[in-house]
Order: structure tokens, then C-alpha cells, then sequence
């Protein structure tokens, strides 16, 4: 029974990881632009493609090809911040519309591109770390664990001690008065973009080998990343944190000791429960609504 | 007097309608038809200002309600669609304790939950709802003679008529309601909240109300559906299927009562017709994509937008 | 007006089933060829979303077949021969779409026969196909119902197929005597999971708890896998799992340090399956779908012509991409034809009579029965013999056919039993 706990609790951690780099390049997202990306799933899912691409089909070695997932999967993220989401800032109906229509986009480019099957992906190593016989961690898992560990540190310290993080703060806050002090509003969204997609694309690139890559593999991931941000709060970064931890660990325990169904009923339902009870969600702060 | 012809002639126009569709392309009026009641209804709950992503779950409620009514107690399928529209006026009702605490994004994430939570019970209870396989040998629509024609509600056409009749009649009581001082009010609640609070309007207790009356249209377009295909499963009022309507509604516009019927006949047309004909499927959804965009970007006045050039000036809403 | 009366009179089933087809006469398709003409079969499944797996591989193989056939001069009726083609429409795995799409094809595109995958859509089809008297196929004996009598499942008997992989591991392998099983939670699902129950029961072996149903929607399974292997298993069962779960569900198994046996229906592409786990690890693996290379498929009673020249042709075309569903439309088309030239004639009730002459078919894997009326309510399903497929040296191996039907003689309480536990007999449905 401790063997099971330990190893569900290894599982959870390994969910926790991917969904909050997902999760915070949505809060990223919506903090500063204000727009809800329907379509993040969908960079996701590109950024897997980028790996598979590359490193499936072409042998670059995996790290590159990861590297190469979370910048192409940026640039996705400037070419809708350019071609989508600036045209249609007063308009944030219009720009859910927009990343619904850029969603089914990427859908159709996948299949077309790689059709509709699986991706088979070689695994990257088959290194297992063994606490015991019952209680296994893959290396491979570790390594998106690391890398969300990695990748948030940086994000934070970003954030917390630089200009361009700082403005980037500053424009989630309030935008109007970040523009009067000089921000520039289309830098801090490119920014954003950039980043936001770029984290989501990096979680898909380090994902790829462990799960099905599929076109469609974005739809449970958004789901997922609306319930956390929800749970977290709107605009906070720490709280998407916080909130993926608890849903994975929540989903993953019930899934294991009950049924994967009732996993998805149950996430939901803390998400509304949140909501009725304290709707900004455990870390946020009431502006951007 | 004008209008009054103009109407007629659409209604003429309607009847004949089906003798210049193929079959299938009737199968799809059908469905159309639907659809434009579904949006419409949508666009109610849209003039208090909030969007939800749990319409067509309650309209689910509304095909499961009378696909399980009809087969139990054997409840006339006619009564049944009423009822179905009943209970998901009901379920709204219960849901807008839970929802219309929130606003805005919240309200959109808030009601996107209920409704995955209600189509999961679906999934989950193969007792009464039949699980992940739902529901099939839903009782369909009775046939009936009136003398000189036989309606048999199996054919395309035939449903089609009935279902226009059902969907005209519900049509026109939301344009009675939006017309009307409870119209009015919904309006007022979404441009001018706090305004309309000072001014003594309960502002939940309208919002609510347009959810309930939406939702019970929603049900009603259920039911039809069921009663149709004769078959439903929880994926049939998927997300998917929402974020569909989504578009119609705000491609076609909403600041009149026409857009979002525009959007959904223009976008149906397009997806189910036109590009099937090109005989590219795969290339079906990245097309209907870059449509969206394309509308969103170089039409942001909604279809409603282009037609409202080409009319007389009106009172725009 | 007495409502009730006119109810109970006029309802749709009562009308369909005491009035001829005969009677709709004015809006049946014409079933009369003129010579010159191309015989026109419907292939009515999902080529589009999430299962198109099971759609688009078939129709990939029924064109290679069609251009077998019409290079061999085509199909050869009573009045000449006809060149076949395939008219295709995707219903998205939707019922609504699955029934304009029948309407499409029978009453303005004229095709013959339609082919389906089946499962959700087929009851969207159901009733054009009622009306028109079309002859149809599917992939899914569980759709079979005494309401249809045009409906057949002559090539993929799912899931009865599974009781062979099991009994023939029970014959062999008698040291296992416990297992657990997980299935997504879909109409494809569930019915295999009251066979594997069965099949299970029947041979002794004991299941260790409920069969875990997972969302189809799941990308990582770790959490499903750690919970089957808590008790140890002998068998770790994957019910009819797509591709897409079997390959993640795998390598978890060998990443937490499975080391038993694996059952499953299917195991397509699984030479990626080694490659992500191990050769050793994949040795022993038992599923249900033979690679059409194997030359146990050359022998006499093998129904399936030239089955290693049609499987060269899919690699080349479609590398890697041969599957479960590559072959089972076309093998229904053989059937067809063979019973189209046998009657001389497309019409559905003429075709359907010559299939099924003497209750018994050519299966592509050998002679088999129409059979299946307690399961299904009616013998319309076209079962015999089936392949018990094994994972030597890398290398998927047909080991044996088993008897369908002999294991049905011997065990058919307990498959009832189970079927009605999980409300997937006939009379449990609609």
C-alpha cells in the first residue's frame, strides 16, 4: 500500500509538471493580453509535432529538438499575437473566435502534414530510477519534471527581476496605466505570447515520447490548464502553480483508486466549488475579469 | 400590410423549398433548422451580456428528457418535446444558483464545467442514460394524415415542416420577449448594470431569467433532434459542438435578432455543403478555420453587419 | 382524434415492419444497371477526428482493392461485366452525419451496398437503411438486431473474436491464473470487456478486480497502470484498446516493471511497440490481427486472395501504416462479389440470399457460419475461425485458428452472462 501511495505520488508529480508549464503560459496569456486562447492546446500539441519532426523522423538529438519545439512554438505565439490577437484587442469575443478558427488551422496542418494516426516516438532513454520494485521513476519523466522546475525558477526570476518582466507585471495589473508610463503595449504582448506559447510547445516537445501524439491531443490539455488557472486564479502565476499540483494530485489518486471518469467529475467539480467560493481563485486578485 | 406579405411569401418560400434540395441537402434543412433555434436561443442569454459554454449541454437535458419520457411512460412525442424543454428550462433554473455568481470569464469557465460535469454523468450511467453509448430507438415523430397528405415524419421534408413550424413559433415568442419590457431590461442589464441596479432592477433575477428561457428553447431544440435521428450519446453535445455555435453566433452578429440565424445558415452552408463538395476532407476544418479568422478580422461587424448596409435604416436593435 | 390509437397504429415500427419495401417503391434508388455503368459501393465511416483510425486505413484498402478487380475485368453480372468504384463520405463518427450520408449515398449517388464501421453511427443509418431495403455492412456484430434484417458483420466479429487469444492461452500458458483488464469507456469497449470476462471465466482464470474503464480522451496512464499491477497479475488484459492507448498503456507496463503476460485484441504498429519497450519485453505478446505477410495466410482455407501481394501493396503505398482495419472492408467486398456474381445481380435482397445460402460464407479466414441469432437476435454475423496472433523474435506469427463457434457450444452461458451484466445483449438495447 506505502509502495502504491509513493508510486501514484511519483505519477502526480509527473502531471503536476507538465500541466503547470501549460498552465502558466495560459495565465501569462490571459493576464496580460486578456484574451482566452482557445487554442493553446493546439501549441501543445505543435510542439510535440516539432519532436516529432525532428527527432523521430530525423534523429536530432532529443534536447535540440526540444529547444527547437518551445522556439517554433513561440514564433507561433508572435504570429498569432501579430496576426490575431493585436487586430482584435477591443474586440476579446473576436479574438476567442479567432484562436478557435487558428486551432482547427493547426488541427487540419497536423493531419495533413502527419495524419491521423499516432506518432511513434523512440523513447529517449529507458533509464528507470527503482525505489524499490513497486516504486519506479522513468528518467524520462524526470526530465519534464526538471524542466518544469527549470523553466518556472527562470519564469519567476524573470518576472521578479527584470525590466521586461516587470513591465510585463505591470501591463497584467493595469494596462492603461502601464502605457502611460511608457510601456510599450505591443512588446509586453509579444512577450507574453512568446513565452506563454513557447512553455506551452516545450511541455508538448518533452511529452511527446511518453504519451499518444495524436492531432487532437490538445483538447484534454485545455480542458485541464482552464480548470487550474480557475482553481489558481485568474491572474496569478503562483497560483497556477499551486493549482496544478493540487488537481494533479487530486486527478491522479482518484484515477488510481477509483476510475478515470470520476477523476475528470471531480476536478471539475473542485473548479466550481472554487468558484462559488471564492471566484478569484486561491491566489487571485480581482482585475482582469 | 407589407410585411405581412413579405412574410408569406418567406413561408411560401420555405414550403417549396425542399423540391429543390436533394435528399441529403434536405437531411441537412433539417438540422438547419434546428440549429437556428438552438442559436437563437443563445443569442437570449448573449443580451444580458454573458456567454456560457453550457447551452448545448442543456440542450442535451432537453433530448435526453424527452427520448427517456417517451420510451418509459410512452409520453406523445410532441408532449415530450415540450417537456424536454421544460426540464432544461428546470436544470438552468438550478444551475443559475451555482452560476450567476460569477461574471464574465468566470461565468464562460463556470458554465463549461457544469456542463462537462452533466455530460460525464452521462458517460458514466449506462442506467437510464445508456453511457457512453447513449440512447438509440428513440421514439420518433408519429405520422399523421390531414386528408389530402399523409406526413410521414421520417422523410426529410416532412420533419423539416414540422420542425420549421415548431422553430418559427419559438422564434417568434423570443423576438415577443426581446421586444418586450423584459427585453428591454436584459439589454439594460448588460450595457448599464449598475445603472439598471440603482435604478432598483434586480439584475440576477433577469440574467436568470433569460438563462431559464433560453435553456428551455435549448431543450426544445434537443428534443427535436432526438426525436429526428433517433439516436444520441454524450458526444453529440460535446464542446466541439458548442464551440460551433459559438461562432455562428459571433460571426453572424449579435447585436440583431437575424445575425446569429445568418451565421449559422452562411457557416452551415459552408461546412457541410461546400466543402464536402470539394471533396477535401481533410482540408474541411483548416478551410472553415481560416474562414473564422478571415470573417473575424475583415468583418467585425458580424454578417448582420453586411446585410444591415442593404437594408433601410432601421432601429438597429 | 383518439391519439392513442393513432399511436399505437401508426408507429414507425409497426408500419416498417407490416408494409413491404415494396410499398416505397417511388424513393428506392434503381437497383437495374445499364452495361457501361460502374457499380457503386458507399463507404460510410469516419475519415475525419479522433476515429478515423478505424475508417480511412479501410478505404486506403478497398481502393487497392478496386483496381485489383477492375484490372481482373471487374465485376461480372448477369448482363456483362462492371467496373466498381467507391464513393466515400465522413460521418465523423456522428450519427446525425452517418444518417445524411446513408441518405446521400443510397438516394442520390446510387451505390449498391454500403460499408460502415459501425458502432455509434449505425443507429443514425439505421433507418434509411430500413426504408431503402440497402444492404449494409459493419464492422460490429453488436449493432446486429432482428429489426435489420440487410444488416451483416462479415469480417470483424468483435468482439467475440477475443475468446481465441484467451483459450488458446489457457491451453498453453496454464501456469497464469489471475489478470486484470482495462478498456476506454466507448461503444468499441465495452461489449469486448464482457467477452474478455467470459473468455476469462471460462478458462479459470481469475479477474482481480473490476476492468478499469478509462476516459478516451486519457494521454497518460501511468496512474491506470500502477493501480492494475497492484496485485500482481499473471495477465494484464487491453481489451480492445486502440492503438493510441495500447502503445502508452505498454510501455508503462514496462517502465513499472511488468514482467507477465500481455492479451490484446489488437497490436498495430508493433514494431514501434519494441522499439519503445524492448524485444524481450514484447516477447509472447498475444493479439488478434495477423500481418498479411505471414505465409499461414497462403493456405487453402485462407479466403483472402493473394493476401501477401495486397499487404506488399499497402506498405508501399501507405508505409507503415498497416493495421487492424487495413484489410476488413475489402474482405467484405470479396464476400460481396463473390455473392454479386453468384446472383447475377446488385439488388441488396438477391446478393444478401446468395450470401448467405446454406447458412454458411467464405470468411477470409476460412469457412465459417451465419451465425449469432442469441447473441444478436439474428445470424447475420459471418463467424468461424480466427487467428491467434503471437509476438516471436519481433515478429507477429499466426500460432493457430481457433473455433469461434466451439467455444460459443461449450461456453455460451457464461458469455450471456456477461453480455447482460454489461446490457450489450440485443434485447437490452434500444
Amino acid at each position: 500500500m506505502i509502495e502504491l501511495l509513493a508510486q501514484t505520488g511519483l505519477n502526480a508529480i509527473y502531471g503536476a509538471s507538465y500541466i503547470s508549464l501549460v498552465a502558466v503560459g495560459l495565465v501569462l496569456i490571459f493576464g496580460v493580453m486578456g484574451v482566452v486562447n482557445f487554442a493553446h492546446g493546439e501549441l501543445f500539441m505543435a510542439g510535440a509535432y516539432v519532436v516529432v519532426a525532428l527527432y523521430a523522423e530525423r534523429f536530432v538529438p532529443f534536447f535540440i529538438a526540444v529547444a527547437a519545439g518551445l522556439i517554433f512554438v513561440g514564433l507561433l505565439g508572435l504570429l498569432m499575437e501579430r496576426s490575431l490577437f493585436r487586430p482584435l484587442r477591443d474586440n476579446p469575443l473576436g479574438g476567442l473566435v479567432a484562436s478557435i478558427g487558428f486551432l482547427m488551422i493547426l488541427q487540419s496542418l497536423a493531419v495533413m502534414g502527419f495524419g491521423v494516426r499516432m506518432e511513434h516516438i523512440p523513447p529517449v532513454t529507458q533509464e528507470v530510477i527503482e525505489f524499490s520494485d513497486r516504486v519506479r521513476l522513468p528518467v524520462a519523466r524526470l526530465y519534464v519534471i526538471l524542466a518544469a522546475v527549470v523553466m518556472l525558477s527562470l519564469l519567476s526570476y524573470f518576472l521578479k527581476r527584470t525590466r521586461f518582466g516587470w513591465a510585463l507585471r505591470a501591463s497584467a495589473q493595469d494596462p492603461q496605466a502601464a502605457a502611460l508610463q511608457g510601456i510599450s503595449v505591443n512588446a509586453t504582448a509579444k512577450i507574453a505570447m512568446f513565452i506563454g506559447a513557447g512553455f506551452a510547445g516545450l511541455a508538448g516537445a518533452l511529452s511527446a515520447p511518453l504519451v499518444s501524439v495524436t492531432p487532437h491531443m490538445g483538447h484534454s490539455i485545455i480542458v485541464t490548464a482552464f480548470i487550474v488557472i480557475i482553481v489558481g486564479g485568474i491572474g496569478s502565476l503562483e497560483g497556477a502553480v499551486l493549482a496544478s499540483v493540487i488537481y494533479a494530485v487530486v486527478h491522479t489518486f482518484v484515477t488510481t483508486f477509483y476510475d478515470g471518469v470520476l477523476a475528470d467529475i471531480t476536478g471539475l467539480a473542485l473548479m466550481l466549488l472554487v468558484l462559488i467560493v471564492k471566484p478569484t481563485g486561491l491566489f487571485g486578485t480581482a482585475n482582469r475579469a | 400590410m407589407r410585411n405581412t406579405i413579405i412574410w408569406i411569401a418567406v413561408a411560401a418560400g420555405l414550403v417549396a423549398l425542399p423540391e429543390f434540395l436533394s435528399y441529403s441537402q434536405q437531411e441537412i434543412l433539417v438540422f438547419l433548422a434546428i440549429n437556428i433555434l438552438l442559436v437563437s436561443s443563445y443569442r437570449l442569454l448573449t443580451l444580458t451580456g454573458e456567454w456560457s459554454l453550457a447551452h448545448v449541454v442543456i440542450m442535451g437535458v432537453g433530448a435526453y428528457t424527452s427520448a427517456l419520457l417517451t420510451k418509459a411512460v410512452g409520453l406523445y412525442v410532441p408532449l415530450g418535446i415540450i417537456v424536454g424543454g421544460v426540464a432544461a428550462g428546470l436544470i438552468a433554473f438550478a444551475l443559475s444558483y451555482l452560476l450567476f455568481r460569477m461574471k464574465g470569464f468566470y461565468f464562460l469557465i463556470g458554465s463549461f464545467a457544469s456542463g462537462e460535469i452533466i455530460r460525464l454523468l452521462w458517460r458514466r450511467f449506462r442506467e437510464p442514460f445508456g453511457g457512453s453509448k447513449g440512447l438509440k430507438g428513440i421514439e420518433a415523430m408519429p405520422d399523421f394524415s390531414i386528408g389530402f397528405h399523409r406526413f410521414d415524419f421520417f422523410e426529410p421534408a416532412s420533419y423539416f415542416y414540422f420542425t420549421a413550424l415548431v422553430v418559427a413559433l419559438c422564434l417568434w415568442v423570443l423576438w415577443r420577449i426581446e421586444k418586450s419590457p423584459v427585453g428591454l431590461t436584459f439589454h439594460a442589464v448588460h450595457w448599464q448594470d449598475h445603472l439598471a441596479q440603482a435604478s432598483g432592477v434586480n439584475v440576477r433575477a433577469y440574467r436568470t431569467l433569460a438563462f431559464v428561457v433560453a435553456s428551455g428553447f435549448a431543450g426544445i431544440a434537443g428534443a427535436l433532434l432526438a426525436h429526428y435521428v433517433g439516436t444520441i450519446n454524450p458526444n453529440s453535445f460535446s464542446v466541439e459542438v458548442m464551440v460551433f455555435v459559438l461562432t455562428w453566433a459571433i460571426v453572424g452578429g449579435t447585436r440583431t435578432f437575424y445575425g446569429p440565424i445568418i451565421g449559422c445558415i452562411v457557416l452551415t452552408i459552408l461546412n457541410e455543403v461546400v466543402l464536402r463538395e470539394l471533396g477535401l476532407e481533410q482540408t474541411r476544418p483548416l478551410i472553415y478555420g481560416a474562414i473564422l479568422i478571415l470573417s473575424i478580422l475583415f468583418m467585425p461587424k458580424g454578417l448582420e453587419g453586411i446585410v444591415q448596409k442593404f437594408l433601410p435604416k432601421q432601429e438597429a436593435r | 382524434m383518439d391519439w392513442m390509437a393513432f399511436r399505437r397504429s401508426f408507429s414507425r415500427r409497426t408500419f416498417l415492419r407490416s408494409s413491404a419495401v415494396a410499398a416505397m417503391g417511388a424513393a428506392l434508388p434503381k437497383f437495374s444497371l445499364a452495361a457501361g455503368d460502374t457499380i457503386k459501393i458507399g463507404f460510410l465511416a469516419p475519415l475525419t477526428g479522433p476515429v478515423a483510425a478505424w475508417g480511412a486505413p479501410g478505404l486506403d484498402g478497398c481502393r487497392i482493392w478496386a483496381e485489383r478487380v477492375n484490372a481482373e475485368g471487374g465485376i461480372k453480372l448477369a448482363d456483362g461485366n462492371y467496373q466498381v468504384e467507391f464513393v466515400a463520405y465522413d460521418d465523423e463518427y456522428d450519427p446525425a452525419k452517418a444518417r445524411t450520408g446513408a441518405t446521400k449515398l443510397i438516394r442520390e449517388d446510387g451505390v449498391s451496398f454500403v460499408m460502415m464501421l459501425g458502432g455509434d453511427t449505425w443507429p443514425g443509418a439505421q433507418p434509411v437503411a430500413e426504408r431503402t431495403g440497402m444492404l449494409f455492412s459493419t464492422l460490429l456484430p453488436s449493432d446486429l438486431s432482428p429489426d435489420t434484417t440487410t444488416l451483416i458483420a462479415p469480417s470483424e466479429v468483435h468482439p467475440i473474436y477475443v475468446v481465441t487469444g484467451v483459450d488458446w492461452l489457457a491451453q498453453n500458458r496454464p501456469e497464469l491464473s489471475t489478470a486484470v483488464m482495462c478498456a476506454q469507456d466507448d461503444s468499441l469497449g465495452l461489449p469486448s470487456v464482457a467477452t474478455y470476462l467470459a473468455a476469462f471465466e471460462a478458462a479459470g482464470i481469475e479477474m482481480q478486480g473490476e476492468p478499469l474503464l478509462f476516459d478516451p480522451s486519457t494521454t497518460d496512464f501511468a496512474p491506470i497502470v500502477t493501480r492494475l499491477l497492484s496485485t500482481n497479475p499473471d495477465i494484464v488484459c487491453l481489451d480492445t484498446c486502440y492503438s493510441d492507448y495500447v502503445h502508452p498503456i505498454c510501455e508503462q507496463l514496462f517502465q513499472q516493471g511488468f514482467k507477465g503476460q500481455i492479451i490484446s485484441a489488437t497490436a498495430d504498429f508493433y514494431d514501434q511497440l519494441i522499439a519503445k519497450t524492448s524485444k524481450e519485453f514484447m516477447e509472447g505478446f498475444i493479439f488478434q490481427f495477423p500481418d498479411f505477410d505471414d505465409p499461414a495466410l497462403n493456405a487453402d482455407n485462407i479466403n483472402f486472395p493473394d493476401a501477401n501481394g495486397f499487404y506488399d501493396e499497402y506498405s508501399k503505398r501507405h508505409p507503415g501504416q498497416w493495421g487492424a482495419v487495413s484489410w476488413e472492408y475489402a474482405a467484405i467486398m470479396d464476400l460481396w462479389k463473390a455473392a454479386a456474381e453468384k446472383a447475377g445481380t446488385v439488388e441488396p435482397e438477391a446478393v444478401l440470399a446468395a450470401m448467405q445460402e446454406d447458412g454458411k460464407g467464405r470468411h477470409a479466414f476460412g469457412e465459417a457460419v451465419w451465425w449469432g441469432e442469441e447473441l444478436f437476435g439474428i445470424n447475420n454475423a459471418l463467424v468461424g475461425d480466427w487467428p491467434v496472433v503471437m509476438i516471436e523474435d519481433g515478429k507477429a506469427v499466426i500460432k493457430e485458428f481457433r473455433s469461434i463457434p466451439d467455444w460459443y457450444d461449450k461456453h455460451s452461458d457464461l458469455l450471456i452472462k456477461h453480455m447482460e451484466a454489461y446490457g450489450q445483449m440485443w434485447s437490452q438495447r434500444s
